[in-house]
């Protein structure tokens, strides 16, 4: 018996939940078919998803799943130039043509999918984005010169809850596009996502006697994105995302948290998001989606 | 007597990265060693931390370098810490944290002017400082006698400031850090 769980045409934060739930109990008995036959487009959100999901059901002792790429051949090759295929041919039986394409330095990608795992990992993500993330900050989304240490700052700490957290390793991806759609500017997506403990098991020791019945994945996400609280009793610790919110909200982003069934998000003015969305299908770890929009009048 | 300390070097000392950046608590935590160890091993009883070769500082190894280091310094011990060649980034990380533990650093920016104070500092407190910075050492007479305060409220503030390492007690008297 094989499992299909179907990549979404258009694949980014909100149709995640419909991808999710492809899985059905987790972890699936079956092997699990990801098809991306349909595909049309991918966030970094998606992508590195995708992995997390292969990379859970690894952990899980599940033999290995299969891929069928993208039938239209620009999807697969944008999706090679994110540096996709080359994670992906480690962690699933690949179906189809998966195009041979160097990433891609010109393109819109600041930072093409790269793994975390320990702190070194993000020394090296941190050094490789900063030239470039002065340059689309600026240019492409009409941010100030100082836009950029706070990026590479909150870059920084969402790579951290990985290696301080998550007990695994995880993905990290940077891409610029145009966000048409919800927001009709352009904007820059930090994706980090890991197949962990969730936010839920790494603060249940500490947190859950407090919030006692309402104790979850949501209440574990407030806790954590709200409440600044950490799994540490460190009293330095849990200053990440504060930092994270604090550059947010200076140059009017958005951050969202999916651990478990639950998302979590502040949400701007120019975005129709709900801040707490609780009872999603199941999905391992945690996933951290940033969006940093151009300013008014000053995208490209 | 006056130790700086280059964090450029000291995170190349410490860390195996061609990078300049102090991000993470594990290089933090490396680099406070360092710091550490060099402070014990001098006599000066200023070491100045000096951020000019660093690239970009994050708020968990502001926390590990900054925030730790002073609160580890041994409170008996005559030892005092302060910053130099910071950026505004740098100097952002580091209020945020300090503040979030109730500490307190000065910044030397220009030789001529008073450090600039970062962290959980009060514009009261400020303005007994930078009073100390140009009128040199005093008791809380004099200082209070120079502000047109109360002598409570101005020895209530530099008591404060004290505590926060920002000026050094002596017998009564209030000292500038050696710079």
């Amino acid at each position: 018996m094989t499992r299909i769980a179907e990549i979404p045409a258009y694949f980014d934060d909100k149709s995640f939940d419909h991808f999710a739930q492809g899985f059905g109990e987790w972890p699936p008995e079956e092997r699990v078919l990801f098809d991306a036959r349909a595909a049309t487009w991918a966030s970094p959100y998606g992508l590195v998803g995708m992995l997390t999901a292969a990379q859970a059901l690894r952990e899980a002792h599940r033999e290995k799943p299969l891929f069928t790429v993208p039938a239209n051949a620009e999807v697969g090759r944008y999706w090679a130039r994110t540096g996709f295929f080359k994670h992906a041919a480690d962690l699933f039986e690949i179906h189809g043509k998966v195009p041979r394409v160097p990433t891609n330095e010109d393109s819109d990608q600041l930072l093409d999918i790269t793994p975390v795992g320990a702190s070194e990992d993000v020394h090296q993500v941190v050094g490789r984005i900063q030239e470039r993330a002065a340059r689309m900050l600026s240019h492409e989304l009409g941010l100030e010169a100082k836009a950029t240490m706070g990026f590479a700052m909150a870059l920084s700490e969402a790579c951290q809850n990985i290696v301080e957290h998550a007990g695994t390793s995880g993905w990290v991806a940077v891409h610029l596009y145009n966000f048409r759609k919800r927001l009709g500017r352009r904007v820059i997506v930090i994706a980090v996502s890991d197949a962990g403990l969730g936010f839920r098991r790494s603060l249940e020791a500490t947190q859950a006697k407090r919030f006692g019945d309402r104790w979850g994945d949501a209440a574990a996400l407030e806790a954590a994105l709200i409440q600044g609280v950490s799994r540490f009793r460190d009293p330095g610790r849990g200053q990440g995302l504060a930092g994270i919110k604090r550059y947010l909200s200076r140059w009017d982003g958005k951050i969202s948290i999916r651990s478990g069934t639950a998302r979590l998000s502040i949400v701007p003015q120019w975005d129709d998001d709900v801040p707490l969305a609780e009872h999603l299908p199941y999905f391992p770890g945690s996933q951290l989606q940033v969006v940093i929009p151009a300013q008014e009048g000053g995208a490209r | 007597m006056i130790q700086t300390i280059p964090l450029g070097r000291a995170l190349q000392e410490t860390v195996a990265t061609p990078y300049r950046d102090l991000v993470t608590r594990p290089t933090g935590v490396a680099v406070r060693g360092y710091i550490q160890r060099a402070i014990a091993g001098s006599s000066a009883p200023t070491t100045m931390l000096d951020f000019t070769e660093v690239g970009l500082l994050d708020f968990s190894c502001a926390d590990e370098i900054v925030a730790k280091l002073l609160l580890d310094t041994d409170p008996g011990t005559d030892r005092y810490v302060m910053l130099l060649g910071t950026r505004e980034d740098h100097t952002e990380a580091i209020d945020h944290v300090l503040n979030h533990h109730a500490l307190a650093i000065a910044v030397v920016t220009d030789p001529d002017e008073p450090p600039q104070l970062l962290g959980r500092v009060t514009p009261e407190l400020v303005r007994v400082f930078h009073c100390v910075f140009r009128v040199g050492p005093g008791d809380a007479g004099s200082i209070a006698e120079t502000l047109g305060w109360t002598l409570e409220r101005a020895a209530d503030a530099l008591l404060t400031l004290s505590l926060l390492r920002l000026l050094r007690a002596e017998a009564g008297t209030f000292h500038p850090l050696p710079r």
